[in-house]
C-alpha cells in the first residue's frame, strides 16, 4: 500500500468535516456549544492506541462499519460530561442511570451517523454500520481493541530484526523481543466543549485491506506516494531516536528515563500548534538542515523543567521558581536530547543532519510552535509531525519531542531510505544506531 | 466559523439575561464575529497576528487569528482566516453583514512576535504578518487605534465586543488593556 499525500490530506479534511457534522448534531440537540479542536491521522504502535485517554473514565458508543471502508469506530467522552449532556437533553435524567445511558446512546448514534455518512458521501459508496453499542471503561479500554485486521503496518523483511518496545533503564537501547512492526492507523478528532475543559474523542480504526484499496484509488499520481511500510519503519526509527535521547537524559541526570509513545501524525498545518497545550513550556528549539530539513522542539512543562533541572544541579535549590540556573540546565539538556535524537536519525537516513545551536524558549506552548508551523506552512498545507514523549517514575518529569519536517524532503528521505536498505540482506538496528 | 448574534436567536436572549457574557474561542486560522455582550478569545499567538475590528456604535466586533501574511503567496485558497489579508477582508464583510458601518470601524492588533525566527533573509513571518495586516486595513480605511506587536513573547487575547477592549496577556508581564 502506498500513502499518497493528497489522499492523506483529503482523509484528514474528511475526518474533520465528519467530526464537525457530528458536533453540529450534538449542539442542535442539546443546546451545548462545542467545536472540533484537532483532527489528525496517526500511525501508532498498536499498544499505544488511545494513550491519550489514560487516567479518565469514559462512556460513549462504538460500532463496526463495513463497505468501501471497514473497521471500528468509537465516540467517547468523559463520564462527567456525559451527565451534563444527558441533563441538557432530558432535564432530570442525569440521576437516572438508565436514562443517562440512553441519552449517551442517542447522542452517540446521531453524532456517529453524521460522521460515517460524511465518509460514504466522500467515497461515493455505501458504508454499512452495526447498531451502536454503549461502551464504558477506564482509559483506552473504552476503545475497541484494534483487531488483527486493523490497518497494521508490517515492516519489510529487511527490518524484521528491529527491536522495539519499552527499554526502561537498560541504558543500552531497546531490549524487548524482536518482531515485525505492529502499527495501526488511527483517525482521531478531538471535540472541545466551549468554556469547559471537556473533550470528546472520535476514534476510527480502519482495517488494512479496504483502507489500502481506498488509498490506492485516491492516489492521484505516483508522485508523492509513500509506501506505507516506510512510514512504519520511520516511526520505529523515531522511537529508537527517542530512546537514545532518553538514555542521554539518564546518563546526564542519573534519573531512569523511559521513551514513551512515539507517533507520526499528519495534520493540517494550522492544527500543528494545537498539539501542544496552552500552558507555559520551557525547552529548546533547533532548526535542522539536510534532507529532510525542519524544526525540532524539546519541551518541558514548567514543573518538570524545575524538577529535572534540580536533578542536574550540584547544589540543592530551594526555589520552586524557574531561575536562570534552571534555564541553563534545560538548555544543556535540550542540547543532548536533540543530539541523541538527530544522531539516531542521521544514522538511519545515512545523511548528515546538521542543526543550529539550541535556542532556549520559555513561553506559552502554542506560541512556541506557531512561528515554526508558519515557516513550514509557507510551502505546505499539511504537515507530518513526529511526537515522542519521555517519562520517569522517580520524579515528576515529562518531556515532549516534536519534530516538524519539511514534507517534500521527508518524502524524499523515505524514498531513499529503503532503496539503500534493500541492498542489505540483513539490517541490524543496533548497528545502524551505533 | 461561527457567527453569533443576529436578530432573534434564543442564544442572544439567553445571553442577555445571563450574568457572564458568551465566550467564543477563536482558534488558529479561524475568525469569529459577535454582536452584543460577548467575549472572543484566542490563545498562543507567536508570530501569528490577531486583528480585532469593531464598531462600537453598532456593538459588533470580530477577531481573526491569522498565521501567514498573504493568500496571494499561496496556491491554496481555501481558508481565508489563515491569512492576514484574506482574513481581514472576510472579517470586514461579515461585520458589515452584521450591521457594522465601515466608516466607524476601528482596529486593534496584537501578536506578530519575532520569537524563533530562524530566517536569515528579510523580515520574519511575524513582521510580515503585521505589515500585510496593516496594509489590508488601510485598503478599507480602518484606523488602527491600538496595538501590541512584535517582541519575543507569545500572547493571548480577549476581545470584549461591547466596548471593543482588547486585553492582551503575555507570559512575562501583567496584562494590558488596549
Amino acid at each position: 500500500m502506498k500513502v499518497d499525500i493528497q489522499s492523506l490530506g483529503a482523509f484528514n479534511r474528511l475526518t474533520h468535516e465528519g467530526a464537525e457534522q457530528a458536533t453540529a448534531s450534538m449542539c442542535r440537540m442539546t443546546g451545548l456549544d462545542a467545536v472540533v479542536d484537532v483532527t489528525k491521522i496517526s500511525l501508532v504502535d498498536r499498544a499505544d492506541v488511545g494513550e491519550q485517554l489514560a487516567g479518565g473514565e469514559f462512556v460513549g458508543v462504538g460500532f463496526d462499519f463495513e463497505g468501501e471502508l471497514a473497521g471500528e469506530t468509537a465516540l467517547v467522552f468523559d463520564r462527567e460530561s456525559s451527565e451534563t449532556i444527558a441533563e441538557a437533553l432530558v432535564p432530570g435524567s442525569a440521576a437516572d442511570e438508565a436514562m443517562a445511558r440512553s441519552s449517551v446512546e442517542e447522542i452517540g448514534n446521531i453524532m456517529m451517523s453524521g460522521f460515517i455518512d460524511g465518509w460514504a458521501d466522500f467515497l461515493g459508496a455505501t458504508i454499512e454500520h452495526s447498531p451502536p453499542e454503549y461502551v464504558e471503561g477506564s482509559g483506552r479500554d473504552v476503545l475497541p481493541a484494534p483487531s488483527g485486521e486493523a490497518a497494521t503496518v508490517e515492516g519489510p523483511d529487511a527490518f524484521e530484526g528491529i527491536e522495539h518496545g519499552d527499554a526502561a533503564g537498560s541504558g543500552e537501547g531497546a531490549s524487548a523481543a524482536g518482531g515485525s512492526l505492529d502499527q495501526v492507523f488511527v483517525f482521531r478528532s478531538e471535540i472541545e466543549w466551549v468554556g469547559e475543559s471537556v473533550h470528546f474523542y472520535i476514534y476510527m480504526l480502519p482495517e488494512y485491506g479496504p483502507l489500502a484499496d481506498v488509498m490506492s484509488n485516491q492516489a492521484s499520481a505516483a508522485d508523492g506516494a509513500i509506501p506505507v511500510d516506510k512510514l512504519g519503519v520511520f516511526n520505529e526509527m523515531t522511537s529508537d531516536g527517542t530512546q537514545r535521547a532518553a538514555d542521554n537524559v539518564e546518563m546526564m541526570t542519573g534519573i531512569e528515563t523511559e521513551a514513551e509513545v512515539t507517533q507520526l501524525s499528519f495534520a493540517p498545518i494550522e492544527d500543528v500548534p494545537k498539539q501542544v497545550g496552552t500552558d507555559i513550556y520551557v525547552g529548546t528549539v533547533v532548526e535542522f538542515t539536510g534532507v529532510p530539513s525542519g524544526y525540532l522542539m524539546v519541551l518541558f512543562d514548567e514543573v518538570s523543567a524545575v524538577h529535572i533541572a534540580e536533578a542536574m544541579m550540584p547544589v540543592e535549590m530551594d526555589s520552586d521558581e524557574l531561575t536562570d540556573q534552571h534555564k541553563h540546565a534545560i538548555e544543556e539538556l535540550g542540547n543532548i536530547v536533540t543530539s541523541g535524537f538527530v544522531d539516531g536519525w542521521a544514522n538511519v537516513l545515512q545523511t548528515p543532519v546538521e542543526h543550529t545551536p539550541p535556542r532556549l524558549v520559555h513561553d506559552m506552548g502554542r506560541a512556541i510552535v506557531d512561528p515554526l508551523a508558519a515557516q513550514v506552512g509557507r510551502h505546505q498545507d499539511h504537515a507530518f509531525l513526529i511526537d515522542s514523549e519521555m517519562r520517569t517514575d522517580d520524579i515528576a518529569f515529562g518531556a515532549e519531542i516534536q519534530v516538524l519536517p519539511d514534507e517534500k524532503e521527508l518524502r524524499q528521505a523515505l524514498d531513499e531510505l529503503l532503496v539503500e536498505r534493500a541492498d542489505r540482506t540483513e539490517a541490524d538496528v543496533e548497528r545502524v544506531f551505533e | 466559523m461561527k457567527v453569533y448574534g443576529g436578530s432573534t436567536t434564543e442564544t442572544e436572549a439567553e445571553t442577555a439575561t445571563a450574568t457572564s457574557p458568551e465566550q467564543v474561542k477563536v482558534g488558529i486560522a479561524e475568525h469569529s464575529v459577535a454582536s452584543g455582550e460577548a467575549v472572543l478569545t484566542t490563545s498562543g499567538l507567536g508570530s501569528c497576528v490577531g486583528v480585532a475590528i469593531y464598531d462600537a456604535s453598532a456593538s459588533v466586533a470580530g477577531l481573526v487569528h491569522a498565521m501567514l501574511p498573504s493568500q496571494d503567496e499561496m496556491d491554496e485558497t481555501g481558508n481565508d482566516a489563515k491569512f492576514a489579508d484574506a482574513g481581514i477582508r472576510r472579517l470586514v464583510t461579515e461585520l458589515e453583514r452584521e450591521g457594522a458601518d465601515r466608516s466607524t470601524l476601528r482596529a486593534k492588533m496584537a501578536g506578530g512576535s519575532d520569537m524563533l525566527d530562524f530566517s536569515e533573509d528579510g523580515p520574519g513571518i511575524g513582521a510580515r504578518n503585521v505589515e500585510v495586516g496593516r496594509r489590508t486595513l488601510e485598503e478599507f480605511d480602518i484606523p488602527v487605534v491600538a496595538e501590541d506587536l512584535g517582541g519575543e513573547r507569545g500572547r493571548s487575547l480577549r476581545l470584549e465586543t461591547a466596548s471593543g477592549d482588547l486585553v492582551v496577556k503575555s507570559a512575562d508581564r501583567a496584562q494590558r488593556r488596549l
